[in-house]
C-alpha cells in the first residue's frame, strides 16, 4: 500500500447554510494522475481552495506527506511543494513572462530575511527560468509583458509557474479550457511527463475526453458530496455520474 | 549660484528622498499610504530631540532615526496593512492626523511652539550650510537611489512587485503578503525619517503643522506625476512639484489655483505619470537608462 | 445638568450637520467605491451659494433652491470630467483627482468671495422650544427638523421606489446590476445630483449655525468625513448616519462638556482606527 501524498478525511466546508464540500475523503498517491470531475457547482474549485490554504475547512483533516496542513496558509502550502493554477487566470500582468516564472523560482528565498536582499540578475537564475519556459513552450514570449498574452499561453504561464512551486503535488484547475487542439496535445504531453518526473497530480476538468485519457483514477463529486470513485472506466459506466451530469432522464437515454 | 535657488534645491533633494521611500510602498509594493507626511515628521522629531535635549550629533543620532522611523512603521504598518484597499487608504489618513495630533499636544515634542535650535551637521568639522549641505543631502539622495535600485533587483523586491500584480497569485508561490508588505513600508518610512531628519537640520525649527496632511497629498502627487514604480520617477516628481509653485510665485494670487488645476489636470489626463508606461514622454522619448518599471 | 443636556442637544446638531454631508459621500462611495473627498468643497461652495442668493432675494428658500441646484450640478460635472474616466485606474488616481479638485475649488472661491469670514445672517422660520430651563434655539429646531427630513425623504426613496431599488442593487454590485438592464450611469450621476443637493443643506445650515463661511470651511469635514464613512461600515448609510451621530455628541461632550484636552479633530481618527480594530467592516457594514 503505497503512502498517500496528499489526504483529506471529512473534508467540508460551508458557508453559511451551504455546504460546498461536504465530507470528502481524497487520496492521492505518488506519480498518480487524479481527476476531480463532477457538474458546475459541485465544489471542485473549492476543495482546491481548502487544500491550497484559501479556504479554512469548517471541518475535517487534510494532510501532505503525513503533516497537516489545513491550518496552512497559501504562501505555506505553496513552501511545502504544492503548486497550483487558478480556474480565472492570475498572471502578472505588468511583468514579463520571464519575470513571472522568476518570481515562481524565488521561493526559497522569500521566508528568508537574509536570502531576499539576494539578486536574481544572474545567469543561472535566468537559464533555470528559460528552461522551464522551453518545457511549456513560451520561450518565444519570454520578454513580452504577460498583460499582452492570449488565453492558451496565459494558460501555459500558469502551469510554468505552479511546476517549479510544486515540488511534489500540483493542482491544476481546468487547465485545458480555451486550448486549441494542437495545445491540448501538447499539454497532455507535459502533464505525463510531470507525472513521469515523480509529481503527483490532481486534477480538475470539464473536457471528458482529457479526462479519462489523462487521469489515473477519477473521483466524481456532485453537490459538495463525493458520488464515485474508481478508473475511468468505472466512472464513464456508473450511472450516479450519469444522472449528476445528464439528470435522471438522460441517464434513461445514455442506459 | 544665488542662495534661493540653492534652498528650493536642497528642498527639492530632500523631498526626492522622501517619496522614493513612498514609492516603495506605493509604487513597488503597490499599498495606498496617505499619511507619509507623519513618518517624514517622525524622522525630524526624532532627530531634532535626539539632538537637542540628549546632546547627540546628527550622525550619532542618524541610526536612532532611522531604526524609530522604521520601528513605528512597523508598529503602525501591523494593524493598518490588513485591512482592505479603501481602509487602508482612510487608516494612513488618520495616521497622520493622530500623529500631528500627538506632536501639537504632548509637551516634550515642543507643543505648538515645536522644537527650535536645531544644530547645523558638522562634517570635518565643518558646520554645512548652503552648497556643502546641498551637497550632502545629495549623497544621501545617492545612497537611497542605490537601495532603491538594489532592491528592484532582489528577490524581495521581486516579491513586492508580484503581490502588487496579484495578491492570490503571489501567495501561491510562496510569498507572505503580511510580510512584504510590511517590508516595503518599513523601508519606505525609514526613508521618509531621513529625510525628516534632513530637513529638521535644515530649517533648525520644525513644528508639527510642518507635517499635516496636506504633504501627504503632495508627496503622492509627485510619485504620481513622476511615475509610480519608476526608479527615477520620484525624482522627477519631486523636481516638478517641486518648482511649480516657484515658478507660478510672480502669479501670487493665483499661484495655488494654477498649481492645483495642473495637477487635476495631470492626473486626469496622464494619471500613469510623466514616466510611466503609457505617458507622452516615453512615447516620445523611450529612454530605456531611466529605469524599466521593474 | 443643564449643561449637559445643552451640550448633549449642540451634540446631535453637530451630528446631524455631520450625518447631512457624509450622506452624499456614503452614497457615492456605494455606487463608485470611489472616495470623493471634493465632497467638502461642494458642501462649501453650498454655503456660499446660499448667502449669495439670500442677499439677492432676502428670502431663505430660494436660497436653498438655489444652492441645491448649483451644487447639483457642480457635482455631475466633478463626476463626469474627473471621476468617470478615472475609474479603470488604482484607486488612488480618482483621489488624488478628488482632492486637487477640492483644493481648486476652494481656492476659487477665495479669488471669487475674498478669504475673510461672512457672515449669514438669516432666521431660520423655526419656532424655539423651552422646557426645563432649557432653550433649543430656532436653529438647532432647523437643523434637526431639516435633517430629520432629508433623512427620511432618503429612506422613502430608497426603499419605496423603484430608483432606490436599482441604488441599492448597484450599490450591492455594480457589474450585475449593469447585466440586469440598469442604467448604472444614470444611477451615478443620480446619486451625485442626490448627495451634492444635501451637502448644499449642510452647507447653508453650517453657515447659519456659526454665522461664519470662509473658504476652507470644507477642509476638516473633508477628512472626518472619511473616518465616518469607515466606521459606519463603508458604504452603508444608516451606518454613517449612525456614526456621524455619535462622534457629534461624543465631540460636543468631550470638549464641551468634561473638558478633555483631546485634540478634536483626531477625535474622528481614534475612533475609527478603535472601531476597525474591534470590527474590520465598520459598524453596519457588510464582509
Amino acid at each position: 500500500m503505497k503512502h498517500a501524498v496528499l489526504e483529506t478525511k471529512g473534508l467540508s466546508k460551508h458557508f453559511g447554510g451551504l455546504k460546498a464540500v461536504d465530507k470528502v475523503d481524497l487520496d492521492i498517491h505518488p506519480k498518480e494522475i487524479l481527476g476531480l470531475l463532477g457538474p458546475n457547482g459541485a465544489g471542485k474549485t473549492v476543495c482546491f481552495n481548502l487544500i491550497s490554504g484559501v479556504y479554512r475547512p469548517t471541518q475535517g483533516s487534510i494532510r501532505f506527506e503525513g503533516e497537516r496542513i489545513d491550518t496552512f496558509a497559501p504562501y505555506q502550502v505553496a513552501a511545502a511543494g504544492i503548486g497550483r493554477t487558478f480556474q480565472i487566470v492570475k498572471p502578472f500582468a505588468d511583468l514579463t513572462v520571464f519575470e513571472n516564472v522568476l518570481v515562481a523560482r524565488g521561493i526559497s528565498c522569500y521566508r528568508s530575511f537574509l536570502k531576499m536582499w539576494r539578486s536574481w540578475k544572474s545567469k543561472e537564475e535566468r537559464e533555470e527560468a528559460m528552461k522551464t519556459l522551453e518545457r511549456v513552450g513560451l520561450l518565444e514570449f519570454a520578454d513580452r509583458k504577460a498583460s499582452l498574452l492570449p488565453l492558451g499561453n496565459l494558460r501555459r504561464l500558469e502551469i510554468a509557474r505552479a511546476l517549479i512551486i510544486g515540488t511534489k503535488l500540483l493542482l491544476l484547475d481546468e487547465s485545458f479550457s480555451g486550448l486549441r487542439h494542437e495545445e491540448i496535445t501538447r499539454l497532455e504531453t507535459l502533464i505525463n511527463s510531470i507525472r513521469e518526473s515523480g509529481v503527483s497530480i490532481l486534477l480538475i476538468e470539464h473536457n471528458m475526453r482529457v479526462a479519462m485519457g489523462l487521469c489515473d483514477r477519477i473521483v466524481v463529486l456532485d453537490h459538495g458530496r463525493k458520488i464515485a470513485e474508481g478508473n475511468p472506466r468505472t466512472i464513464q459506466e456508473n450511472e450516479k455520474v450519469i444522472e449528476a451530469y445528464l439528470g435522471k432522464r438522460g441517464r434513461a437515454h445514455a442506459a | 549660484m544665488s542662495s534661493y535657488v540653492i534652498t528650493i534645491a536642497t528642498l527639492i533633494v530632500i523631498y526626492a528622498i522622501v517619496v522614493l521611500g513612498l514609492n516603495v510602498i506605493v509604487g513597488f509594493a503597490g499599498q495606498i499610504s496617505l499619511g507619509h507626511a507623519a513618518f517624514f515628521g517622525i524622522g525630524a522629531y526624532a532627530s531634532a530631540i535626539l539632538t537637542t535635549k540628549a546632546g547627540l550629533s546628527f550622525w550619532m543620532a542618524l541610526p536612532f532615526v532611522i531604526l524609530i522611523s522604521g520601528l513605528i512603521g512597523l508598529l503602525l504598518g501591523l494593524p493598518s496593512l490588513r485591512v482592505r484597499d479603501d481602509f487602508l487608504a482612510i487608516t494612513t489618513i488618520g495616521i497622520n492626523f493622530i500623529v500631528e495630533a500627538v506632536f501639537l499636544y504632548i509637551p516634550f515634542f515642543g507643543g505648538a511652539l515645536g522644537i527650535g535650535g536645531i544644530p547645523k551637521i558638522i562634517l570635518f568639522g565643518v558646520k554645512l550650510k548652503g552648497g556643502a549641505f546641498f551637497s550632502l543631502c545629495l549623497m544621501f539622495l545617492g545612497v537611497v537611489l542605490l537601495v532603491c535600485w538594489w532592491f528592484t533587483r532582489s528577490w524581495g523586491g521581486l516579491a513586492c512587485f508580484a503581490l502588487r500584480e496579484n495578491e492570490e497569485a503571489a501567495s501561491s508561490m510562496g510569498i507572505s503578503p503580511m510580510r512584504f508588505k510590511l517590508l516595503a513600508f518599513v523601508l519606505g518610512t525609514a526613508m521618509a525619517g531621513l529625510g525628516g531628519a534632513l530637513y529638521a537640520h535644515y530649517m533648525r525649527f520644525i513644528s508639527a503643522t510642518d507635517f499635516s496632511f496636506p504633504l501627504s497629498i503632495t508627496f503622492l502627487g509627485m510619485i504620481v506625476l513622476g511615475g509610480m514604480g519608476t526608479l527615477w520617477g520620484p525624482v522627477l516628481g519631486a523636481l516638478l512639484l517641486g518648482i511649480l509653485p516657484e515658478l507660478f510665485r510672480p502669479l501670487v494670487n493665483y499661484r495655488i489655483l494654477f498649481y492645483t488645476v495642473i495637477l487635476l489636470l495631470m492626473i486626469r489626463f496622464q494619471p500613469s505619470g510623466l514616466l510611466g508606461e503609457t505617458s507622452l514622454a516615453r512615447k516620445v522619448f523611450s529612454f530605456r537608462f531611466l529605469g524599466a518599471r521593474t | 445638568m443643564q449643561l449637559f443636556v445643552e451640550q448633549l442637544l449642540n451634540g446631535i446638531a453637530m451630528g446631524s450637520i455631520y450625518a447631512l454631508i457624509t450622506l452624499g459621500l456614503a452614497l457615492v462611495y456605494g455606487v463608485m467605491r470611489i472616495l470623493h473627498v471634493a465632497h467638502a468643497a461642494v458642501y462649501t461652495v453650498g454655503a456660499y451659494v446660499g448667502v449669495l442668493v439670500f442677499h439677492l432675494t432676502g428670502s431663505l428658500l430660494p436660497a436653498f433652491l438655489g444652492a441645491m441646484g448649483f451644487c447639483a450640478l457642480l457635482g455631475i460635472v466633478i463626476e463626469r470630467f474627473i471621476y468617470f474616466p478615472l475609474l479603470k485606474y488604482p484607486p488612488y488616481v480618482p483621489l488624488i483627482g478628488s482632492i486637487a479638485a477640492m483644493l481648486a475649488i476652494e481656492e476659487l472661491c477665495r479669488l471669487v468671495a475674498g478669504p475673510y469670514i461672512l457672515t449669514f445672517p438669516a432666521k431660520l422660520p423655526f419656532p424655539a422650544i423651552h422646557f426645563g430651563g432649557v432653550t433649543i434655539s430656532e436653529t438647532l429646531m432647523a437643523v434637526y427638523c431639516i435633517t430629520a427630513g432629508v433623512l427620511i425623504f432618503l429612506w422613502y426613496i430608497t426603499t419605496r421606489t423603484e430608483l432606490g431599488l436599482a441604488m441599492r442593487a448597484a450599490s450591492q454590485d455594480i457589474s450585475i446590476a449593469d447585466a440586469m438592464g440598469i442604467n448604472t450611469q444614470a444611477i451615478m450621476g443620480i446619486t451625485f445630483i442626490i448627495g451634492s443637493a444635501i451637502a448644499a443643506i449642510a452647507g447653508i445650515l453650517v453657515g447659519i449655525y456659526y454665522n461664519e463661511i470662509y473658504p476652507t470651511m470644507g477642509a476638516v469635514p473633508a477628512y472626518k468625513t472619511l473616518a465616518l464613512i469607515v466606521v459606519g461600515g463603508m458604504g452603508s448609510v444608516p451606518g454613517a448616519v449612525i456614526a456621524s451621530l455619535m462622534l457629534g455628541v461624543a465631540e460636543t461632550l468631550l470638549i464641551g462638556y468634561a473638558n478633555i484636552p483631546l485634540p478634536r479633530d483626531a477625535l474622528a481618527f481614534i475612533a475609527m482606527i478603535a472601531v476597525l480594530m474591534w470590527r474590520s467592516e465598520g459598524l453596519m457594514g457588510s464582509k
